[in-house]
């Protein structure tokens, strides 16, 4: 069962909870679910129940959104879960700096200097078209006061 | 020299064998290389003929073995006679002086029945009566081992004879193998069951247990025995295609009858057959290995049929002695688990092929046969509910059980009319059976619930009424046979029960209950699950894909218990409306109609449970006997509630009184199942699977019209639709809202006054329209539509939506469009603003999949290409979401892969428009766009996004390509005036399914390119980019075919659309052969090829036409099987 200790997360804008409470049936596969006190996605989900007259149990199995871990639980179907609150915010790419720090603008023209390129293909592939000097941009993925750039896309005249 | 050679071949084979640490890769790949060049060696039968004698290395020889075949296969028109034959007796003589391991052994044998087989076909097969000869002499004269060496080489030369579809890999076309096949079928395969069975004979007349020579002699005699009882005695009428349905069939599945000519009579009808293998099965039923083999022999004795019974006396007689055999085995010994099986078989079987021949046998074999037949279902009965019972066992009496069900099935529909005093006692035997053994004690003999904590997973395991369906459509039926006895069993047994469970209610109002108590409980769940089930099946019949009826024997029997006054009216209106009241049983209920009184104690358990709701005691009851009650009045509503009058012949008085049309009674168990209905919803939402049957008895009883017209009007609908819209957003499971709409909206079907339709689908309708306007309206919906209020407010609104898609009907489609066409406008924005929420975005593209399934079809034009425009937007917005987008997330391509299979759903949905219109033809309006145009432009869209990487899950990939040979199907000249970027992207996916997938999408590209090259052949546009893209095809068809790539399943297929190929481009088909012959290093080959080539067309014109292409489908499958022989196409 997760710990309910710890999946309380304060966000640093709005003061409002990281998470709201969802009755454990009324989850969705592919939808959002705190387990084991990280933000998952709900890979799959089924039920089961103790004993052929027993009550239905939900089995979640669950992806780290950030780490892409993957975690487990199973719940009755009546109990409350967790679910986080999950943005995600599309932000222009303006430069990189030299240590790593992508310079980011916001549809309303705020910059901010504070997430790195993120690692593996998709970073090696910001680098390159950037360096192509294509237009990118990147979505930032923010879920219970973490931050961190999920996904890049080459920026068509089509999608202006 | 050919010393060399061994060695080298030694040194290879000890590189290949050698363990990974000690030889490099590189090693490795020489020594492989070393063997691939030995089996392409020419005329290698001297040196192979060296290795066996000289060589010691175990794969040298086996590999030797297997390059003499290739070799034979491929050279065998070559060799002279006197070749064949010294090689042949060579090879025989060497495995019976050598002693070799058995792989190659096997191999040798094998070789030597390609030979036998090969040589058979020019000489009718005389060389073969004098090999099995020596074989006979060998198995009877030998010393042991040598015996056990004949039993081999008869079942390896049967088997070269078994196969002809499959067999072309010996260099031989189909007609070949088939001719072959009954040749040796007519003349050696009876010689060989003759030696069999005389050899068993011998056999029997010892004792187990038998030593290990004689058990090995045994199991191969009864094996060859067996092999010769279930061969395909395939009809030569049939064509090839049947044949080879037919033939793999027979090896994935279980054997054929035993369909055999009357040239079989004198051996199978001589009066020790039958005794004999009987006698031998008791003899071997102890030793697993031989009891099998054994078992299957009289299984197939059991389904002896064709022209060797046409005589009825013949066919009289050996069913006599098979049964009175069958019944002194059955009747001495108990039926064990292991071989319960083959036993049902034998009965299934028996019934199957004599069923109209057992009343012409003596009264006393015919009263042994039920009753024996009746012992043996209730033993299986019996073993079956053991071993399911625990979850370890294996499954040997269930299944054997089904097949005695399967029998009993036909026997019963044999006797339909009535059933006589001996027939229903052995009915009602199994029926008690059947009842007992899912009842606990002291009622019944069920095992106490093992697996008391154990996890049962919902999505795994079936439910009951799933998983014994078949098992429980028969019982019912047995039930439906003596109703006078089944229906009184059923309600005492509910009744005691529902008397237990209320008794424990109450306790557990004062005091909580103890564990002894709490398992108690579970029994009485189980229990009153089963007699649910039970009843539910006598009482109804199956009704899928037809109108649900009351079942003439239930009529029938309600109908004569009123006339000779054993039933009431009175007492059974009372009864059901004494439900209201929650009474407990009213007085002299035993006058109440038995339907009634079954009806009247589910309604009661249904009060119990709401009552038990209100105590606060709901999460005692069982979720598993609420979606059982839930199922029992699905049924039993769509057959006996408000029945149709007209349906029937004649009406039971007692059901017209208690359930016909404006009576009280019928209004008042409406109410009753309307409200229970509403409880569900209100108080069980966490049991989805409950809340899925309750939903599916709400949407399943508002579908009949004549129904529905007064289910809509009660005031229990009105506050069920309340209910429903203030449910809370997001706290139903998914899937229930959807199913709770699409009710709403069906029911509105019976309502055929306009201005009455209109007002139910406003009131119904409204709401939805209100809440999404709310939405829409929200000034910040861009800021605030991440809050998870809203969220859950878009999701559930969404789930609505579908639902009232789906219950749209031909008369109801005009209205709900013109409601939802406003919204589904606007979706696609609200696609955008969640584009990082997949759960919204799915059920937006769903959403429109089920309006393009459910409503297009109806749709006039104009509504038609609004749908067109707003699923094109959608689509588009979704592509524009996802192009170019590279993510770091775990799952990605799943998630990606999910939302595609959606959009492909859509577009294939939107295609059938162009098939199936059934929209009331109207002049107004142009069609200007045509589905067809739709699904391109959005397979444009999400082009870009199908990678190969996605491509690689199978369902999608099936899909994907599914979808665009129905495109080329409906309009090829949509596909060939696609701008030529776009086309080919598309012919490049097509290249790729020829080679990087399964054989269901080899076959839709071969369509896809069989139907472009029919419409250029057609319209002789050989000039257009089109062709010129398509062309390259030809080439890489006959490549693939020939380097073996197009598995030999789909050579048939590829050849029709080579054809058409070559049709279009002769004359590049004309380069591509001289060019394959130029290539060709030998001499021998090159000629062969062209001659081969010269045969594939000859006598054929280019013209595209059936016949031509059936004879060159023909031609084809000789061309390949002659060309694999001698081409080496690495």
């Amino acid at each position: 069962m997760a710990d309910i200790d710890d999946t309380h997360f304060e966000t640093g804008d709005s003061g409002a909870s990281a998470t709201y409470p969802m009755q454990c049936s009324a989850l969705r596969k592919n939808g959002f679910v705190m387990l084991k006190g990280r933000p998952c996605k709900i890979v799959e989900m089924s039920t089961s129940k103790t004993g052929k007259h027993g009550h239905a149990k939900v089995h979640l199995v669950g992806i780290d959104i950030f780490s892409g871990k993957k975690y487990e639980d199973i719940c009755p179907s009546t109990h409350n879960m967790d679910v986080p609150h999950v943005k995600r915010e599309d932000y222009q790419l303006t430069d990189i700096s030299d240590d790593g720090y992508l310079s980011l603008m916001s549809d309303n023209g705020d910059l901010r200097e504070d997430l790195k390129v993120p690692e593996g293909d998709v970073g090696t592939s910001l680098r390159a078209e950037y360096d192509a000097g294509k237009d990118i941009l990147c979505t930032v993925l923010k879920s219970c006061g973490e931050e961190v750039v999920i996904a890049v896309k080459t920026n068509t005249a089509l999608d202006k | 020299m050919s010393e060399n050679a061994i060695e080298e071949l030694e040194t290879a084979a000890q590189i290949i064998m050698a363990p990974p640490n000690i030889v490099s890769n590189e090693q490795r790949h020489a020594a492989e290389s070393i063997f691939l060049n030995f089996r392409k060696s020419k005329s290698p039968y001297g040196l192979c003929r060296e290795i066996l004698e000289k060589c010691h290395d175990q794969y040298v020889m086996f590999e030797a073995a297997e390059v003499l075949k290739e070799a034979i296969i491929r050279e065998w028109s070559f060799l002279l006679d006197t070749d064949r034959t010294s090689l042949r007796q060579y090879l025989m003589q060497y495995i019976t002086t050598h002693n070799v391991p058995h792989f190659v052994r096997d191999k040798i044998l094998q070789v030597i029945a390609i030979m036998v087989k090969r040589a058979s076909i020019d000489d009718m097969g005389k060389e073969r009566g004098t090999i099995l000869q020596e074989v006979e002499n060998l198995i009877v004269n030998a010393e042991p081992d040598k015996k056990i060496l004949g039993c081999n080489i008869i079942a390896n030369l049967m088997q070269e004879y078994a196969n002809t579809v499959k067999s072309t890999d010996v260099g031989l076309p189909w007609e070949v193998h088939f001719k072959a096949k009954k040749q040796f079928e007519a003349t050696d395969l009876k010689r060989i069951f003759k030696f069999c069975v005389y050899l068993l004979s011998e056999v029997v007349k010892n004792d187990p247990p038998y030593n290990d020579i004689m058990s090995q002699l045994t199991r191969h005699l009864l094996q060859i025995t067996e092999r010769v009882l279930t061969w395909g005695y395939v009809s030569p009428i049939l064509p090839k295609r049947l044949i080879g349905i037919y033939e793999s069939v027979y090896e994935s599945d279980q054997a054929p009858a035993l369909k055999l000519s009357s040239s079989w009579a004198e051996i199978i009808f001589s009066p020790e057959l039958i005794p004999l293998m009987f006698q031998i099965y008791w003899k071997v039923r102890d030793t697993d290995e031989l009891a099998h083999h054994a078992l299957n022999c009289l299984v197939q004795l059991a389904s002896l049929s064709g022209g060797i019974v046409s005589d009825e006396e013949a066919r009289l007689k050996y069913l006599h002695t098979y049964l009175v055999t069958f019944f002194k085995l059955v009747s001495s010994v108990t039926i064990r688990n292991k071989e319960s099986l083959g036993i049902s078989h034998i009965v299934r079987k028996l019934v199957i092929f004599y069923i109209h021949d057992f009343s012409k046998l003596p009264q006393s074999i015919q009263d042994t046969l039920l009753d024996e037949f009746t012992r043996l279902t209730c033993h299986f009965c019996e073993g079956a509910v053991h071993e399911e019972s625990d979850p370890e066992s294996d499954y040997f009496y269930s299944d054997a059980f089904d097949k005695m069900l399967e029998a009993w099935t036909t026997i019963l529909q044999e006797f339909s009319s009535s059933l006589d005093e001996n027939q229903q006692s052995c009915t009602m035997r199994i029926f008690n059976k059947y009842v007992q053994c899912h009842l606990a004690p002291p009622d019944g003999t069920r095992a106490p619930d093992s697996g008391g904590e154990n996890q049962v997973d919902e999505d795994i395991e079936d439910n009951d009424r799933n998983r014994y369906k078949e098992q429980l459509q028969t019982i019912g039926m047995f039930g439906r046979g003596i109703l006078n006895h089944s229906l009184p069993v059923l309600y005492k047994i509910l009744e005691s029960r529902i008397d237990a469970f209320l008794n424990h209610l109450q306790m557990m109002q004062h005091r909580a209950m103890n564990i002894n108590e709490a398992s108690q409980l579970d029994t009485i769940f189980e229990d009153m699950h089963w007699t649910i089930l039970i009843s539910g099946h006598v009482l109804c019949m199956e009704s899928d894909g037809e109108i649900p009826m009351i079942p003439s024997e239930v009529m029938q029997y309600s109908t004569n218990q009123v006339n000779n006054g054993a039933t009431n009216i009175d007492v059974s209106v009372k009864t059901i409306l004494s439900t209201e009241t929650k009474a407990g049983l009213p007085d002299n209920i035993d006058q109440c109609d038995h339907v009634i009184r079954i009806v009247y104690n589910i309604l009661r358990l249904c009060s119990i449970e709401d009552a038990a709701i209100s105590m606060k005691l709901g999460h005692f009851l069982s979720p598993e006997v609420g979606s059982t009650l839930m199922w029992f009045l699905n049924r039993w509503c769509l057959s006996y509630l408000l029945p149709v009058e007209t349906f029937y012949n004649e009406m039971s008085p007692v059901l017209l009184s208690c359930l016909g049309k404006d009576t009280e009674c019928a209004r008042l168990v409406v109410c009753f199942i309307l409200n229970k209905i509403a409880v569900n919803l209100y108080s069980f939402q966490s049991e989805s699977v409950l809340l899925k049957d309750t939903v599916k008895l709400f949407s399943d009883i508002v579908c009949t019209k004549q129904k529905s017209v007064y289910i809509i009007k009660m005031e229990a609908m009105a506050k069920l639709l309340n209910l429903t819209e203030q449910v809370q957003p997001g706290t139903l499971p998914p899937n229930i809202l959807r199913g709770l709409y699409k009710g709403f909206i069906l029911a509105g079907a019976c309502l055929s006054n306009p201005q009455e339709s209109n007002t139910y689908y406003e009131t119904v309708l409204n709401p939805l329209k209100v809440k999404f306007k709310s939405l829409t309206e929200l000034q910040n919906f861009t800021s605030v539509c991440h809050d998870d209020k809203v969220q859950k407010l878009v999701i559930d609104l969404l789930e609505s939506l579908i639902g009232v898609a789906r219950g749209a009907q031909i008369f109801s489609v005009g209205i709900l469009f013109s409601f939802l066409a406003p919204i589904l406008a606007e979706l696609h924005v609200f696609l955008t603003v969640y584009k990082d929420y997949q759960v919204i975005v799915q059920l937006i593209l769903e959403l429109f999949g089920q309006c393009a399934k459910y409503m297009l079809c109806y749709l006039q034009p104009l509504d038609s290409k609004k749908l067109y425009e707003s699923s094109l937007a959608t689509v588009q917005a979704y592509a524009k979401c996802n192009a170019n987008r590279l993510s770091t997330e775990t799952f990605v391509e799943e998630s990606s892969c999910q939302d595609l299979a959606l959009v492909l759903d859509l577009l294939t949905f939107i295609l059938s428009k162009d098939c199936i219109d059934l929209c009331a033809i109207s002049h107004e309006e142009e069609i200007t766009v045509t589905a067809s145009d739709v699904s391109l432009f959005g397979l444009n869209f999400i082009m870009p996004l199908m990678t190969f990487e996605l491509l690689k899950f199978p369902n999608l990939c099936a899909q994907f390509y599914r979808l665009l040979v129905l495109i080329n199907d409906i309009y090829p000249e949509k596909i060939a005036n696609l701008p030529q970027e776009l086309l080919t992207t598309l012919l490049k996916s097509i290249e790729l399914g020829l080679t990087k997938f399964g054989t269901d999408i080899v076959q839709a590209c071969l369509d896809f390119i069989q139907g472009m090259a029919s419409y250029i052949f057609r319209h002789q546009s050989l000039d257009t980019t089109f062709a010129l893209t398509l062309k390259p095809f030809l080439r890489l068809l006959i490549d693939l075919t020939l380097s073996h790539q197009i598995n030999s399943d789909m050579i048939s297929g590829a050849s029709t659309t080579i054809f058409t190929l070559i049709c279009c481009f002769q004359e590049e088909y004309q380069n591509l052969v001289q060019e394959l012959i130029r290539i060709q290093g030998d001499p021998m080959t090159a000629e062969r090829l062209a001659a081969a080539f010269n045969n594939l067309t000859q006598n054929i014109s280019l013209n595209c036409e059936r016949l031509s292409k059936l004879k060159f489908r023909d031609n084809f499958d000789k061309f390949i099987a002659n060309v694999h022989g001698f081409l080496l196409v690495k």
